[in-house]
């Protein structure tokens, strides 16, 4: 009955385009002061037995109809920030009939989408007012973790009417390929719901809570984001160490180098381009993760073939089947321009020239006849 | 039969005395059946070939007629290549028949281009002897040229020797021997190369359009189906003879469109249209091309073609980078331009360069039928595909790689779409809803997004987009959003490797001058087209058809103030902008006859 009552009450508003202002701005009572546990829908770790507490910013979200709602962040026990959060209430309409969503947002130091909980006491809802299930919930956070969705770029009006081919200049129509983008990303039946949490989540406030933390970016900073597992937190670290911080944290960016996603590992073979001629020691976990790393990394290390130890050298020799054909070939060419060939390196050749099963093995038979 | 398909010579070298030799092209074939020519990897692998591209289905034989001049015993090499080795049977597997029999082994098992001996088999001269390329399977078995000798000795396989060898034995001289000149020659017929021919015939220039394809549109043919996307700018009436409807990518709508654009550019009699023709080089002299030499992709024959004033809508540059034009291939870094966009970081512009470019799409689709529709296993897939199901392929299906280039290695990602394309196909058959589903259509052609990209005196960089900058000679106009794809793979090495993601910088309206539409260091040479003078993030926005629609429309227009002041294609900048602008501005509207004045 009280969603009923609001909902009329924000309709109203709603058409005669008036807005509530910060004098009837919803309490954000229900928000919590401690953090003893993950959010419930959450994309960073959660050691078990952190406490983070909540802190005011002077940063905040102004929602349509219903005003400005305040941005915390939540800090360890060592006053370290580690969470920026907002309990959101927020009218979403469609079609002339608004109700109210409620939703507690979170954020990463860096502004990306980290989480949400939901309202115990106020489920979100879909348009036939049906209650959202769990399922529905994590369609939601799948959707919010999106940070280059489909509905970043499209007018809500867009995504609701039929698409018709574009006679007009510059209108990308929509094709069947958005329209199936659409309906994959969100909750069926909760369109408008799942737009107007993925614009709260990555609109302005995400380069002001980066603002806020960078303002208070220290090395430990750069050192916990290094170790942690989300992505945007380790390139930001990569990024912002200098090279001395590169060096004592060393061992922990050679461990990503093998373990972290393509881009990571790109990212940081490129930095230290200079060190391969410089320390080649330092670098050879680098060379002995060749066989675990993606293909463009692995494209990347091989250009550092001429500081590799011979012992690296005849390692590589047995690991051809792990190289494409352009990489066995950029590898033969090293070989061509050595002065001699260590017996080893040729044997481990003729085997995988012999080989029936490597698609790349006529590569090295045509280098054996031309080098024999 | 055609005379110049089959070469037929006594080898003079001391080794092949006496040797009987017949090399027979596969794409010269009297009736290639069922089988498809297939020009696009002639720079890499050396010939146009014979694919037999039948989506899993067994094509029809092709056939020939071949005249021996004297009768014995032949070995018989096919030049063919197994397209996935591995642990499984070859894909693409096809046999050989020679009169009426049809000889045991197994073609299309040898990993990478080379020669497979077929076996043996006696001729007798004084019959026309048939030959026949059996396809075994459906899957883009492979074969290039067909090679009988009375000598066992296998033919050369590097590339560089087979090149001479070839133009040995077919006895052909370096140069070709017909030359056909004109005021303009464009080479490329996609939207870019289309609106330069028209542009430049419309003002009276005698225009050769070489084209190595049979239909015209490039991405927009209905051979690829792209659709052409962007704004018309100040050339709507030239593109609205060349664009196509805004229909899904990879539909068949696309033929339709494809009749107009045929039909609208051989409409104009002084534009020469070589269909089916590849250029294979450009001589230069001077820093100025001279000629531009080319084949017909199924016969062989050769043109060579001379003008004042060339336009490289190639795609991927080739006239340029065979007269000595600068150009750039991958991304800069993010210094080079100033090209930072911090929400996407080193996804937009690296820190440092790297050779990574949007990729290539191969695009597909299935349709329900009324009755249970079977598909082969196809184990050679399925390291591609995984688990990927899927029933048909939209852009997203896109596949580049930092170690291989666009155009050195574009059979290789053609091929690997076409794994994606048949893994996921597979995958998706297995469920119950899709067993009356076959596939209706995949294109064999790679359909590019970025290869090389040759330098004029201005690069067009995302810069000029984000902010909209404004120049004297901005002839190109977009309002479209900067758009750059990525693998999704960079960010999660569980994604399948063959699916992009595009990041969209939505800005102003923006202009592309004149400048970046010349080469730098060529004197007489234009380009429109993905290969205009751009930095990677530059081209994310205007690559797109009507854009370098809009690109070759400008350059045929410059073209023609060119022959009419005997200048170069920069003069026309620093000398003629004023007139060249007022050309474009009159184009706009089609002349009143003066009948009707």
């Amino acid at each position: 009955m009280r969603r009923l009552a609001l909902g009329i009450l924000l309709l109203l508003t709603h058409l005669c385009e008036a807005q509530f202002g910060s004098a009837v701005a919803f309490p954000n009572s229900s928000e919590k002061t401690v953090l003893d546990k993950s959010p419930e829908f959450f994309v960073l770790n959660w050691k078990q037995g952190t406490i983070l507490n909540r802190s005011e910013t002077p940063m905040e979200i102004v929602v349509d109809s219903v005003g400005a709602q305040k941005v915390n962040i939540f800090r360890d026990n060592s006053d370290a920030p580690v969470l920026y959060s907002s309990n959101i209430i927020t009218p979403v309409c469609a079609d002339g009939d608004c109700r109210l969503m409620h939703i507690t947002l979170y954020w990463t130091l860096l502004g990306d989408y980290a989480g949400f909980d939901r309202s115990s006491e106020e489920p979100l809802t879909k348009h036939d007012h049906d209650e959202f299930l769990f399922s529905d919930y994590w369609k939601l956070h799948e959707l919010l973790k999106d940070h280059n969705s489909i509905l970043k770029r499209r007018a809500i009006d867009e995504l609701v009417t039929k698409p018709k081919p574009s006679t007009i200049e510059g209108v990308d129509a929509l094709s069947g390929a958005t329209i199936k983008e659409v309906k994959e990303s969100v909750v069926s039946g909760a369109l408008y719901s799942c737009y107007v949490a993925w614009h709260l989540v990555h609109g302005d406030i995400k380069d002001q809570i980066k603002a806020f933390t960078v303002a208070q970016q220290t090395e430990g900073m750069l050192v916990r984001m290094l170790n942690n597992e989300n992505i945007n937190y380790q390139m930001y670290a990569l990024e912002n160490l200098t090279k001395n911080q590169y060096d004592t944290n060393f061992s922990r960016i050679s461990t990503l180098f093998k373990s972290g996603i393509p881009l990571v590992r790109s990212f940081i073979i490129k930095n230290l381009a200079e060190s391969f001629s410089k320390e080649p020691n330092k670098m050879q976990p680098f060379w002995d993760a060749l066989p675990y790393i993606d293909i463009n990394t692995r494209s990347l290390l091989l250009q550092h073939i001429n500081t590799a130890s011979e012992a690296t050298v005849t390692s590589i020799s047995g690991q051809l089947s792990v190289l494409t054909k352009n990489q066995i070939r950029d590898f033969l060419s090293h070989l061509e321009n050595k002065s001699q060939i260590s017996s080893e390196i040729l044997k481990n050749l003729r085997a995988f020239a012999d080989s029936s099963k490597e698609k790349n093995s006529y590569l090295v038979v045509q280098f054996l006849e031309d080098n024999s | 039969m055609k005379k110049l398909l089959i070469v037929t010579l006594l080898l003079f070298s001391s080794i092949s005395l006496f040797a009987q030799d017949v090399l027979v092209e596969a794409e010269s074939f009297d009736n290639p059946g069922g089988w498809l020519v297939d020009p696009q990897f002639v720079e890499q692998m050396g010939s146009s070939y014979l694919n037999a591209h039948g989506m899993g289905k067994p094509v029809k034989n092709a056939s020939t007629k071949v005249n021996f001049n004297k009768s014995g015993s032949y070995h018989i090499w096919v030049r063919t290549m197994n397209w996935v080795p591995g642990d499984w049977e070859a894909p693409g597997k096809f046999q050989l028949k020679v009169n009426e029999a049809v000889l045991d082994t197994v073609l299309g098992t040898r990993s990478g281009w080379g020669w497979q001996y077929a076996g043996e088999t006696k001729i007798n001269k004084k019959n026309e002897t048939h030959i026949e390329l059996v396809d075994l399977t459906g899957f883009n078995g492979r074969c290039d040229a067909i090679y009988f000798s009375t000598k066992k000795t296998t033919p050369p396989s590097s590339p560089k020797k087979l090149a001479s060898w070839r133009q040995e034995l077919a006895a052909e001289p370096n140069a070709p021997e017909e030359l056909k000149t004109y005021d303009l020659v464009v080479v490329g017929g996609g939207l870019a190369g289309c609106a330069a021919a028209i542009a430049g015939a419309e003002q009276g220039l005698k225009v050769a359009l070489i084209h190595d394809r049979p239909v015209l549109g490039g991405n927009a043919s209905e051979e690829i189906r792209v659709h052409t996307e962007g704004i018309y700018g100040n050339f709507e009436r030239i593109l609205k003879k060349i664009d196509t409807k805004h229909y899904p990518n990879g539909s068949a709508e696309s033929k339709l469109d494809q009749q107009k654009r045929d039909e609208n550019v051989k409409s104009y009699d002084n534009i020469d249209l070589f269909l089916n023709w590849r250029a294979y080089d450009a001589i230069s002299e001077e820093n100025s091309v001279k000629y531009v030499d080319a084949r017909q992709t199924f016969t062989g024959e050769r043109k060579r073609f001379t003008a004042p004033y060339f336009v490289d809508s190639t795609g991927d540059g080739w006239i340029g980078f065979w007269a000595g034009a600068e150009f750039s291939y991958g991304r800069e870094s993010v210094d080079t331009y100033g090209e930072y966009w911090e929400e996407h970081g080193e996804l937009w512009s690296p820190k440092e360069a790297d050779n990574a470019v949007m990729g290539s799409s191969v695009l597909w689709g299935s349709k329900d039928t009324d009755s249970p529709q079977s598909f082969p296993e196809v184990p050679w897939a399925m390291p591609v595909s995984k688990d990927y199901a899927e029933v048909n392929g939209e852009w997203q299906w896109e596949f580049s790689r930092n170690d291989l280039s666009q155009i050195d290695d574009a059979e290789e990602i053609r091929d690997h779409m076409l794994r994606a394309i048949y893994g996921s196909f597979s995958n998706a058959k297995k469920d119950e809803v899709n067993k009356n589903r076959k596939l209706e259509w995949v294109s064999y052609l790679v359909g590019k997004r970025e290869s090389r990209r040759l330098v004029g005196d201005h690069i067009f960089t995302f810069n000029d987009a984000k902010v909209g900058k404004e120049f004297p000679d901005g002839v190109v106009i977009e309002k479209r959003a900067v758009d750059v794809h990525y693998q999704t793979v960079l960010e999660d090495e569980k994604n399948p490797d063959f699916i992009s993601e595009a990041l969209f910088y939505r800005g102003p309206q923006y202009y592309i001058p004149y400048r970046s539409l010349y080469s730098k260091n060529i004197s007489n040479l234009f380009m429109a087209g993905r290969n205009f003078s751009c930095s990677h993030a530059g081209l994310g926005g205007p690559r797109v058809m009507l854009t370098t629609g809009q690109m070759g429309a400008a350059v045929g227009y410059a073209a023609s103030l060119c022959k009419k002041y005997e200048v170069m294609p920069r003069e026309i900048y620093t000398g003629y902008l004023q007139e060249y602008l007022d050309l474009i501005e009159e184009q706009k509207y089609e002349k009143i006859p003066t009948s009707k004045k």
